[in-house]
């Protein structure tokens, strides 16, 4: 089938399977592996994207529901080298270890802070719940999206 | 005193960190090559057997360019760290649930996964044993050679039987320990290609690369020039990684097809492809003196190893070590085995050993302090080790012991920290302490050599070469730290080059604690070394020029030492002290330098339903030195996070060898709402022997969790949990005697 969707902030135009997931377009056919895949079930969360404002796993999305969005991943938050806020409060803050959780998880606080600009430490730890993380135990990554949020 | 530094104490950004929020570091399954195949793998489905394997089916499915199984394998089809006991493919007898038995490659990734299934593969089914306290009986089916006992390890000290006589309390239990994951976030991948004089090379997440491309090597028939292995970004480890997973499968499709091969694990196969951690069955009893001197030890040990050996020797080996805590006892008996059976294959997992014993230590020691009405804080204290102790296997602790410091530090901190919101109807709190003590290193007199070198670039930077793998936990970034601080040069001159076998020294498997101070030590000499060249050649260049240059940048020194040709580099190797034990009494010095910990907890229980929060946890961990304090925060938050869900969660649940829960949505982690408010207070106590002091933490921050939450559990209900995970029904029955409802 035809598919046309924005993906940070550029529309495409691909031919795809009926049945592939939005996950697999944008990592196999866009060729954006910012965004993993760690269970494939909407557990994990390491596939988060914003589609129209919100986060979801990309790896439950079809590809035909994502027609016609606007998608934005990990590579559309760096601005003319510059990098997002979050981006750099992760780093500042030591939120990062294997990486492997990182980029989804930024992008879940990411949707937050887009709805939600000054969120408390709940409304934080909600809205990443579904994003898990083996390494670091979540204070830091905690800590990160407070800070950015108060920038 | 505290020496001058300039960059190890610091708290810099990671080196990788720019990479990782990007979503440009390339992880296994990130890699896209030319001309790139796809491999699939069919893994045994009963837990003992004679298979036949008949893959002409497959073969002929259309887009199929291989099925490899055992008679495929160029070399020795089998691999294994300790002995070789894990086959390439199955060449006839099964031993557990999901051995490898064929992989399939094909154009697509999707082709490999539908032909895989025409695979056909004939079962004939043997006797099977799943328990090890059963696998040890003389009729139980045997898995490998005469005995399913692969391992005892014997610790003796003084007189246990005279000694318990004297003894004014002695407490007695036994405990268990659950089967669980590593569950690290990237599921196993790979890529393999050939270059062109013949040399395969292996894009993998691998915590030890030098020994993956010897086993590559020697399953391959090749000599280990011809493999090079070069490790990818690596989505988490904990040991999980220690084993060989993808790596021979792919190197032997990518050698037959001279074409890339990729193969990605789904997070199903990534729960039947590696390592669990041994479950331990932990019968221990403790006595002490009525003033609470602790007196005497007796402990058996009995882990289960699972169908292969993998680490299982050197686990229960640490278990039997670590079995006293850190406590002076001066009569000691203990034995620890290793017993083979058709579950999963068992293997390291942060902790290695010394995980499962303080679950029954921590939990004696305050069964003692209660029956003696002494306080849990003092009766530690009055027999925790200090430097000048002796451990169970007679090992002096020179330095480095700031333990009682750990105690008082978390104690203390616990003690006057307490939810303040008011207690609801049906909920009960409590608060509990723990101490640990963890060994670094390989340990046992087995050689633990790091290896590093040193070079000035054109760029006026220096390139520093170790084979020590960055798993995550930040070894890249503390590495580079040091060398920094030895060469007397800002962090972001130096260039440490860690993932490609071709360029590196071996510096030994990332784990063990042991990358920090080993590896560690082993980028300090090589960049002293060099350093001092530096200054030597400086002051050659200065002379030559009648001492009127007052600085030569390194750029300019590089472009004067190649016009004299000469090359501005240094090698160093580091080998940690350690000794082989007594085989009958286990004595010796096994390992060093020890590291330290004491937790503090507060938990809430529901009375009714046994649900547990931990509120609060204070983690006061000895670090030598902290190279880099918050990675070492990092490392302490992220380690009471998996004790924790160890604790009161996760298992794996086993029916004859086959685990139920291989999802995430059946097998639970911690998530953010999960976690409780971690506070950590880092201990410094310099080790002379280490990196201006810095001793390795990855495994010790994990140990006091689970005793700290077992004690806090106590606290508030009476109830002693010996059974992990202590989930509700778990505490439900210790609280009110019910039997356990079945899982």
């Amino acid at each position: 089938m035809l598919l046309e969707l924005h993906v940070n902030e550029r529309l495409h135009s691909l031919e795809v399977p009926d049945d592939m997931r939005l996950l697999d377009v944008l990592r196999e056919k866009l060729g954006l592996t910012g965004t993993k895949e760690g269970c494939g079930e909407g557990e994990c969360g390491a596939c988060t994207v914003i589609m129209d404002g919100l986060a979801v796993n990309a790896c439950l999305v079809l590809a035909a529901q994502a027609r016609d969005k606007h998608i934005l991943t990990i590579e559309g938050l760096e601005k003319n080298n510059e990098l997002d806020q979050l981006q750099q409060s992760f780093i500042k803050n030591g939120a990062v270890q294997c990486g492997f959780c990182t980029p989804g998880m930024i992008m879940s606080a990411k949707a937050l802070l887009m709805r939600n600009p000054h969120p408390n430490e709940a409304e934080i730890r909600n809205a990443i719940a579904g994003n898990l993380c083996r390494c670091t135990g979540y204070a830091k990554i905690v800590e990160a999206i407070k800070e950015a949020a108060e920038q | 005193m505290k020496p001058m530094l300039n960059t190890v104490g610091k708290s810099a950004f990671r080196v990788d960190a720019r990479e990782k929020v990007t979503g440009k570091a390339l992880y296994p399954s990130d890699i896209v090559m030319d001309g790139m195949v796809y491999g699939c793998t069919l893994r045994s489905e009963k837990p003992s057997a004679e298979i036949t394997v008949d893959k002409s089916a497959a073969l002929a499915y259309p887009g199929v360019l291989a099925v490899l199984t055992a008679e495929d394998v160029p070399g020795a089809n089998h691999h294994g760290v300790l002995f070789k006991d894990h086959e390439v493919f199955s060449s006839g007898r099964i031993r557990s649930i999901g051995e490898p038995v064929a992989f399939v490659v094909a154009e697509t990734a999707a082709i490999a996964r539908q032909a895989v299934k025409l695979v056909k593969v004939e079962y004939k089914i043997l006797p099977a044993v799943f328990d090890p306290r059963e696998a040890m009986q003389s009729d139980a089916p045997l898995l490998h050679g005469d005995s399913n006992i692969l391992y005892h390890y014997k610790l003796r000290r003084g007189d246990v039987e005279k000694a318990f006589e004297v003894c004014d309390v002695i407490v007695e239990n036994h405990y268990e320990t659950s089967m669980v994951d590593h569950a690290f976030l990237q599921p196993e991948a790979g890529v393999a290609y050939m270059e062109e004089d013949g040399t395969v090379v292996i894009l993998v997440a691998t915590q030890y690369p030098h020994f993956d491309r010897e086993e590559i090597a020697e399953a391959l028939g090749l000599s280990q020039e011809k493999v090079r292995v070069i490790t990818t970004a690596v989505g988490g480890a904990f040991g999980g990684r220690e084993d060989i997973t993808v790596q021979i499968h792919l190197a032997m499709a990518a050698m037959k097809l001279m074409r890339p091969v990729k193969t990605v694990y789904t997070r199903e196969e990534s729960f039947l492809a590696h390592s669990k951690r041994h479950p331990m069955y932990i019968k221990c009893r403790t006595g002490a003196k009525k003033d609470g001197t602790l007196y005497a030890m007796e402990a058996e040990i009995i882990g289960d190893a699972g169908a292969h050996a993998s680490w299982a020797i050197n686990i229960l080996r640490k278990a039997g070590v670590h079995m006293t805590g850190p406590y002076v006892i001066p009569n000691v008996k203990v034995d620890s085995y290793a017993v083979y059976t058709n579950n999963p294959f068992t293997g390291a997992m942060r902790g290695f050993g010394a995980a499962q014993v303080p679950i029954a230590y921590e939990q004696q020691m305050d069964e003692i302090a209660r029956k003696l009405n002494i306080n849990p804080l003092e009766l530690r204290l009055k027999n925790c080790f200090r430097a000048g102790s002796l451990t169970a296997t007679g090992q002096l602790l020179e330095e480095s012991v700031p333990l009682e410091r750990t105690l008082r530090a978390a104690a203390q901190a616990i003690s006057r920290s307490g939810e303040e919101a008011p207690l609801k109807a049906g909920k009960k709190r409590g608060k509990g302490i723990a101490a640990i003590f963890y060994g670094t290193g390989y340990g046992n007199g087995f050689p633990d050599v790091s290896r590093a070198a040193a070079e000035l670039t054109e760029e006026g930077k220096v390139r520093v070469f170790a084979g020590a793998t960055e798993v995550g936990q930040g070894a890249k970034t503390v590495l580079s730290q040091i060398a920094a601080e030895a060469l007397e040069v800002s962090l972001s001159d130096v260039v440490l080059v860690c993932e490609d076998t071709r360029l590196t020294p071996d510096s030994g498997t990332a784990a063990a604690s042991r990358q920090t101070y080993n590896t560690g030590n082993g980028i300090r000499i090589a960049c002293e070394k060099l350093r001092i060249e530096l200054q030597a050649f400086t002051a050659e260049v200065s002379e030559a020029q009648g001492n009127l240059l007052k600085h030569i940048s390194l750029k300019d020194l590089y472009q004067a030492a190649i016009a004299k040709g000469r090359l501005l580099r240094s090698e160093a190797a580091f080998t940690a002290r350690t000794s082989r034990m007594d085989d009958e009494t286990g004595q010796g010095a096994p390992y060093w330098p020890y590291t330290f910990a004491a937790y503090g907890v507060e938990v809430e229980v529901d009375i009714e339903t046994g649900k547990t929060d931990v509120l609060k946890a204070v983690c006061a961990q000895d670090v030598g030195r902290a190279v880099n304090p918050v990675l070492v925060e990092g490392q302490i938050e992220g380690g009471f996070a998996m004790g924790m869900s160890w604790t009161l969660h996760e298992e794996l649940g086993l029916e004859e060898g086959r685990i139920k829960n291989r999802n995430f949505s059946k097998y639970i982690i911690p998530t953010a709402l999960d976690m409780p408010e971690i506070e950590s207070i880092i201990v410094e106590d310099p080790e002379t022997s280490a990196p201006y002091g810095a001793k390795g933490i990855g495994e010790p921050v994990m140990l006091a969790a689970m005793p700290a939450i077992l004690n806090a559990i106590c606290d508030a209900t009476g109830a002693r949990i010996t059974r992990l995970p202590a989930s509700p029904q778990e505490i439900v029955k210790a609280m009110y005697g019910k039997e356990r409802k079945a899982l």
